[in-house]
């Protein structure tokens, strides 16, 4: 559940859960977050939750509502914004109380996480947010990788094989004993150029002790390999793709 | 392979702790940076743990390359990267625990950063939104993928880089350890080459200094421990608004017998 903690000038006034049960903000009594400045209309905003979402709903007030800078109307609140109300400001916190973290310990125990200090997103939206992640990642995840594996064919030069799966996360051409694609020859360098697999299974080749070149272009910094893509270095010539 | 290393912490400007911590252990060519988060000494506590855990386990590791692995094995890397990537996830159990022992230590978290060489092959691992960047032929490359709210937005193109930069979310993590019972720890495998100078940071330094700032200083700087003092005074120099860690790491300058150098005089006009 998150909280609400009201400020000004740095100094922590007030602190007040929100969730389940909306809270209004305003300079009259009768709102669940007084603020008692001229600055602020008598009833100002309200912060309410909505399919498990935190909602800041602007009621049309003189000053206005800002959320991390921008006014607003309507908004969605996420742990660490901080929401300008006149020359007082409001942050969302994710709140710990209903885990049995005293509140009563004394103000001190409770400052708000100040701008920039690091937050975890809030439980929940982390796992949604999580979850979206996966999901994009799987349907970018374009066929090739899932059903396909990823082979560099040699084209032209001297290696000890013709062609190479690439399983590893790390890929070496060279002649060092860590290098999966083998160079023959006395004056191949130790390691020519790396191939990197990342966890979203893209391949990115990268400079060692030769610039590989990649369609004519030369490679000064790790850039993403597609299928079809033609790799000079070190005097071979390789193409990527992927296999059945 | 011998390692040579600087590194410096600094409470910076604005903030009352230094919830940064970190462990060099040149000898087994170890280095483990972490940046705390959570109320009071919650961070530090956090950050010391996640450190000195990484490190303890990899001792045992190095001793017992057989040793159990905590959570799944990683295809296609190392027995040390997948020891590496265990001792992480062995951390965040231990911050995870300490969190639910003491209800004043909840909500406490950590980054962390590693890298450990055992031989040209270096293991990368991480979580959270501290950093590693390797400087190659004047590039400076992130190897590492911050996970951070604004990471994930800009990789998903909800974001460009510039917005991300100037966003007040900037300070959201979406993975941490000692949030959750268990974590993905994201591994790699990067060649350390003989001119390469490897860096891990806090986001102390990345906020206040650009990659363009970052590479110069590695690349003008006389040595590890040089340019480690010298990206925290330009942190600092630039506000300091955090914590700010560094670790500076190159491969140590092999001596230069006759026999090599006649090698490479053949290398070079070959």
């Amino acid at each position: 559940m998150a909280k609400l903690i009201l400020k000004f000038d740095n100094a922590v006034l007030k602190e007040m859960p929100v969730g389940s049960k909306e809270v209004s903000i305003g300079r009259s009594p009768e709102n669940g977050l007084v603020i008692d400045n001229p600055a602020v209309s008598h009833y100002h905003a309200r912060v309410f939750s909505e399919e498990g979402r935190l909602m800041l709903e602007d009621f049309g007030s003189m000053n206005g509502t800002f959320v991390n800078g921008q006014r607003v109307k309507m908004v969605t609140l996420k742990p660490g914004d901080s929401v300008s109300i006149g020359k007082h400001t409001v942050v969302v916190s994710e709140s710990r109380e209903q885990d049995g973290f005293a509140s009563g310990t004394g103000g001190a125990k409770l400052v708000a996480p100040k701008i920039n200090e690091t937050v975890m997103l809030d439980t929940k939206e982390r796992r949604e947010f999580l979850q979206k992640v996966a999901a994009v990642g799987e349907s970018s995840q374009v066929a090739p990788s899932r059903l396909k594996v990823a082979t560099l064919v040699v084209r032209k030069g001297r290696t000890d094989r013709s062609e190479y799966v690439l399983n590893d996360k790390l890929t070496v051409v060279g002649k060092s004993g860590m290098a999966t694609v083998k160079l023959k020859g006395w004056f191949a360098p130790k390691a020519a150029a790396q191939i990197t697999r990342r966890d979203d299974h893209s391949y990115y080749i990268g400079a060692a002790d030769k610039i590989p070149n990649v369609n004519g272009q030369p490679i000064l910094r790790p850039t993403i390999l597609s299928p079809g893509d033609i790799i000079v270095v070190a005097g071979i010539e390789l193409e990527f793709l992927y296999r059945d | 392979m011998e390692l040579e290393f600087g590194a410096q912490s600094d409470i910076g400007c604005v903030r009352k702790n230094n919830e940064d911590s970190y462990r060099a252990a040149a000898e087994m060519n170890l280095f483990v940076l972490s940046d705390g988060m959570g109320g009071l000494e919650a961070g530090e506590v956090a950050s010391r743990l996640a450190v000195d855990t990484v490190l303890a386990r990899c001792r045992e590791a190095e001793l017992n390359p057989s040793l159990p692995l905590v959570g799944k094995h990683v295809e296609g890397v190392s027995g040390a990267s997948n020891q590496l990537a265990s001792a992480i996830r062995s951390a965040n159990e231990a911050i995870y625990r300490t969190a639910q022992q003491g209800a004043g230590q909840q909500g406490m978290g950590a980054t962390i950063v590693a890298v450990w060489c055992t031989d040209e092959r270096m293991s990368v691992a991480h979580v959270g939104d501290s950093r590693i960047y390797r400087l190659r032929g004047g590039e400076l490359d992130q190897l590492t993928q911050d996970h951070s709210f604004v990471a994930e937005q800009v990789r998903q193109g909800k974001m460009t880089e510039q917005e991300a930069s100037s966003s007040t979310m900037q300070n959201v993590l979406i993975r941490a350890l000692g949030i959750d019972p268990t974590v993905e720890v994201d591994v790699s495998e990067e060649l350390l080459m003989e001119t390469d100078i490897v860096l891990l940071c806090s986001d102390g330094l990345t906020r206040e200094l650009s990659d363009a700032q970052i590479a110069a200083v590695l690349g003008k700087c006389d040595g590890p421990q040089a340019a480690a003092s010298r990206l925290v005074d330009l942190a600092k120099q630039a506000g300091g608004r955090d914590n700010v860690t560094v670790v500076v790491l190159r491969r140590a300058a092999k001596p230069v017998g006759a026999i090599a150098r006649i090698g490479r005089w053949f290398k070079n006009s070959a």
